[in-house]
């Protein structure tokens, strides 16, 4: 029978003993007895009814759903019965379960989901290494002929695809120009990656030949924005930095290509944005012949089947270093290799999983208090639950029924849980810092379902079998007597209580320890010496793509560009109440750029020995306006643009190029691509954390008028609040021209906060895990106390009544909140010193046995603890004696 | 009541309903009273057993049951023989035949 019947069958079943009954009862009749004497007698004869039903329904085959059902009932009615146990539960429940769906569906989509791609485990991202004389071993990124070589040699490897990072500036309806995020690649990218276009037809080599007609091939993004999801793309034309480009093709909307960064250090400036267009890799001749130089791509390969990453590191590596020697290379270049998920994540990975053990902490912690109050409600049932064994209930259905309770719970719990985390999940998603690769496929998924549902079924088990169990250590006749045996089994459960408590207290302390570690890092990083100066500073990013600005391998027409950022200085420094206006070649805190090797032409070291450098072509109001210091020597100045050939050091490039030289009016090698020419120091100026807050960069500067590049960084400091001053300066630079893009624009302040989002989000997220711990934290030793205190108001009104004073109440109860308070702190100290080695990556120069944070944390727990154990305690102290003893 | 008993009694109770059903269709008091007339008295089944039982052998698959109207125009639930229910009476009355058989020697043996 199956069980959607089981109603019909009942009401069948009813029916048939009824008539069956009627049938009886109208033989008694026939025979010639009276209607009232009939029925008695068919009744008499017919036995009890309920028994036979019940009898009868066994015989169906159901009788452990319907058992099943009967405690659901049962469970439903206790919960109702306390429904102020029902509410915290559920309201912890839901929270935590809601946190950790949340947590986890970020945690899914960035570390677990494997990528769309085909059989995406063998794609690997391939970059290189350098060994230098002073910094060992360095990873840098790929060179072109290095990758010919590997792609044609490798046996390891099924195919290789070459490709950098880049941006376009698209002007879709005539209006002003907007930056997008593209990609340039080897043509054999999507065929790598297992990608079809979704419209017209993918690249083929003759793309990437030189003179090849310019093509483009769309993202879906790209598609939907540029051409409204237009059908008949194929063939139209779309203006990038102004060039006319010919779409060939559209890729599906499940391919979102991820940001494979260049090197661990560097970084793609755009880092965070879609990729909305693709174009094929024309090698240039630099690429062709250079072996030394211009490592500035990435790599994407994909291995054999079969073939493991140690056996294609091997053999990449060994093919890269006898290429190093039979081309007579004197650099050694060796593989560094790792697969694309893990790569793409690398910077988050960490950070990451300590979220997620964080709000598993408070999940747990949550746990052992929903346990502690199932506790309390089984020890107050003992009565009830001897009664029940008493009359004969088995064992598992003891537990059965107890449980069923908690799954209840669990399973409200878990779905009012996954409810919350699509509303966590947009939380998370509107704090996460942008960097976070693949945050566009975070949603609430089918794994994310999946786990919320097996953890509310694991947290039901957990805080649900203790107590569950415990309902079997109670003998039947014991709690059928009264008072003596329960105060034992009130002690025993006291026991267990404060275990629990003590173990709360130690995931607390483990927390709170983390998230105070994570403020002090955050807070070193915010307020440490950068080096320049923020406030009342607003930066503008222009960036020149027009046709009239050309670009690196055209014509280079520097006056039109030096005319550009002239006319924009001039017109800045009108705006009312502007101080100072000033431009350099890179927005700062977007992470090393434009790094160079630099030579020293009276001390020549061989390539890739020489120092590395961050070029930036600045104006004289550069220093002043960013307030960074000159140390020696002097600032460059309107009388150097006669002869622009002057260069400024930062004390790091002094250090490392310099050591204990005097770099003033020595001459370094051209800073300025596409020339020879020299360049004479003429000062130092002092350490900035200009491209990161997390550490000084070396630098070296030169005048624009040597070099103006095509992205410039216009900053103005000024009295006027940046609000106001934003419009005005995107008004005035559309004046000038109004083909440029402006990607940024933005107050110094928030450039510096959002460089710093990846530490403010852990740190933010964090405390508010630490603050739910702390939360449920005292809650539990406010429960268990309290509990404790109502259990034994009798003996407190015997001892006030013997003579007790207030004060010695008082430090009765708290001497009892003390064991497991100051046992879970310990335990929680002696946990930390464990976890926290692990966590060391994660923090900016906070050393991981911060006094203060520990400290902290400890005497925080301690205070809301001892505040959580006064009001019991107080209680106990004014327990009306007369009353207390009267009760019982 | 040990429940080697029972297996026998609940064996037993099965064949007199299948037997009791193998001539005519009926409702639960019919067949109480067809086993009455059937054992000469002997055996009084009651509800508390029989109807447990008709259930246990519809969920076999050996009855199947459907309202019909009594000799009296009342409304019962009737009983009557499937296919595999009268395979099962062939059955069991060899089965009780070669039972009956041996106790009867078992007893006159001397």
């Amino acid at each position: 029978m199956r069980w959607w019947q089981i109603r019909k069958r009942d009401a069948d079943l009813e029916r048939e003993l009824r008539s069956d009954l009627e049938l009886e009862e109208e033989e008694q009749r026939d025979n010639g007895l009276p209607p009232d004497e009939a029925r008695r007698a068919a009744s008499r004869a017919f036995g009890n009814v309920t028994l036979i039903r019940e009898k009868t329904r066994e015989t169906w085959g159901w009788a452990p759903f319907e058992r099943l059902w009967q405690d659901l009932r049962y469970g439903m009615r206790q919960l109702r019965r306390s429904p102020g146990f029902a509410v915290i539960a559920l309201c912890t429940l839901s929270l935590s379960i809601g946190a950790a769906t949340s947590v986890f569906s970020v945690v899914n989509a960035v570390l677990l989901k494997p990528f769309a791609f085909r059989d995406a485990d063998r794609l690997l991202v391939v970059r290189e290494t350098e060994d230098k004389a002073g910094s060992g071993r360095e990873i840098v990124p790929d060179n072109y002929r290095h990758f010919l070589y590997l792609k044609e040699n490798a046996k390891t490897l099924e195919d290789a695809a070459i490709f950098r990072h880049s941006a376009g500036s698209i002007s879709p309806n005539g209006d002003h120009p907007r930056v997008v995020g593209t990609v340039i690649t080897s043509p054999n990218l999507f065929r790598l990656l297992g990608v079809r276009p979704m419209l017209g037809r993918n690249f083929v080599d003759a793309d990437a030949r030189k003179g090849a007609a310019h093509i483009v091939v769309l993202s879906y993004e790209g598609w939907r924005e540029f051409f409204s999801g237009d059908s008949n793309v194929i063939g139209k034309t779309l203006r990038i930095n102004g060039e006319p480009n010919t779409v060939i093709g559209v890729l599906p909307p499940g391919m979102h290509f991820p940001q494979v960064a260049l090197s661990p250090k560097i970084h793609f400036q755009e880092l965070g944005q879609n990729v909305m267009l693709y174009e094929p890799f024309v090698p240039a001749e630099r690429d062709l012949k250079n072996d030394t130089g211009n490592f500035n791509y990435s790599v994407i390969a994909r291995l054999n089947p079969g073939v493991t990453v140690p056996q294609a590191h091997a053999e990449l590596g060994a093919l890269l270093s006898s290429y190093t020697v039979s081309s007579h290379l004197p650099v050694r270049f060796g593989i560094a290799i790792a697969p694309l998920a893990q790569d793409v994540a690398s910077g988050v990975r960490g950070g990451l999983w300590l979220l997620f053990a964080a709000v598993g902490a408070v999940l747990l912690i949550a746990c052992v208090n929903l346990a502690n109050l199932q506790f309390a409600r089984a020890v107050s049932a003992e009565h009830e639950t001897a009664v029940r064994a008493a009359l004969g209930a088995s064992r598992s259905r003891q537990i059965m029924a107890r449980l069923t309770e908690s799954l209840i719970l669990a399973v409200i719990g878990g779905m009012a849980g996954i409810a919350l985390a699509f509303l966590g999940v947009r939380m998370l998603l509107a704090l996460v810092p942008a960097n976070i690769p693949r945050l566009e496929e975070v949603r609430i998924s089918v794994p994310v379902l999946l786990f919320a549902v097996a953890l509310s079924m694991l947290v039901a088990i957990a805080f649900g079998i203790l107590p569950a169990l415990r309902s079997l250590r109670v003998p039947p006749h014991a709690a059928l007597q009264t008072n003596s045996s329960r105060t034992a089994n009130v002690r025993d459960g006291q026991r267990m209580r404060n275990i629990m408590v003590a173990a709360q207290l130690t995931c607390t302390v483990v927390l709170l320890i983390v998230t105070a570690l994570s403020l002090r890092s955050f807070s070193h990083l915010m307020h440490q010496n950068r080096g320049f100066d923020a406030s009342h500073v607003t930066v503008a990013g222009v960036d020149l793509f027009a046709p009239q600005y050309g670009d690196f391998s055209s014509k280079n027409p520097q006056p039109v560009k030096q005319a550009f950022a002239d006319r924009a200085l001039a017109a800045l420094r009108q705006l009312p109440g502007v101080e100072s206006s000033a431009l350099t070649s890179a927005t700062p805190l977007k992470g090393e750029t434009w790094v160079d090797y630099l030579h020293r032409p009276d001390r020549p070291l061989p390539d890739g020995q020489e120092p590395l450098v961050n070029v930036r072509f600045i104006d004289p109001d550069y220093l002043p306006t960013m307030r960074i210091p000159v140390v020696a020597g002097r600032n460059i100045s309107a009388g150097d643009r006669g002869d622009p050939y002057v260069a400024l050091i930062s004390e790091r490039t002094a250090r490392e190029a310099f050591p204990g030289e005097d770099p003033i009016g020595r001459k370094i090698g051209s800073l300025a691509p596409d020339s020879d020419h020299l360049f004479t120091v003429v000062g130092v100026v002092a350490d900035t954390r200009i491209n990161g807050l997390k550490d000084t960069a070396a630098m070296a500067y030169a005048p624009y008028w040597v070099f103006t590049h095509w992205t410039l960084s216009f900053l103005v400091r000024s009295s006027q609040p940046s609000d106001v001053l934003i419009p005005e300066m995107r008004r005035v630079l559309w004046q000038v021209d109004p083909q440029v893009a402006i990607p940024v624009l933005k107050s110094m302040d928030e450039q510096v906060s959002e460089s710093a989002a990846t530490d403010r989000f852990q740190a933010i997220v964090l405390s508010g895990f630490g603050i739910s711990a702390l939360l449920l934290a005292l809650l539990g030793v406010y429960g268990v106390l309290a509990y404790s205190v109502s259990l034994r108001q009798q003996e407190f009104g015997i001892r006030i009544a013997l003579g007790s004073g207030k004060g010695s109440m008082v430090g009765l109860v708290l001497r009892q909140a003390a064991y497991p308070v100051l046992f879970g702190t310990a335990a929680g100290l002696a946990i930390s010193f464990v976890v926290l080695r692990w966590v060391r990556s994660l923090l900016y120069q906070t050393p991981v046995m911060d006094p203060l944070a520990i400290s902290g944390s400890v005497l925080l727990l301690l205070a809301v603890s001892a505040t959580a154990a006064m009001i019991p305690a107080y209680r106990a102290a004014s327990v009306d004696p007369m009353r207390a003893l009267r009760s019982e | 009541m040990n429940s080697k008993q029972v297996n026998l009694l609940q064996g037993t109770l099965d064949l007199l309903i299948l037997k009791s059903l193998g001539a005519a269709e009926l409702h639960g008091l019919g067949i109480s009273r067809r086993i009455e007339q059937m054992t000469q008295g002997t055996f009084l089944v009651k509800p508390g057993s029989l109807f447990p039982a008709l259930h246990r052998m519809e969920e076999a698959g050996w009855l199947s049951s459907f309202w019909g109207e009594s000799e009296n125009r009342r409304r019962a639930k009737y009983y009557r023989l499937t296919k595999a229910g009268k395979g099962q009476l062939v059955v069991e009355t060899q089965e009780w035949k070669k039972i009956s058989l041996a106790m009867n020697s078992a007893l006159e043996a001397t």
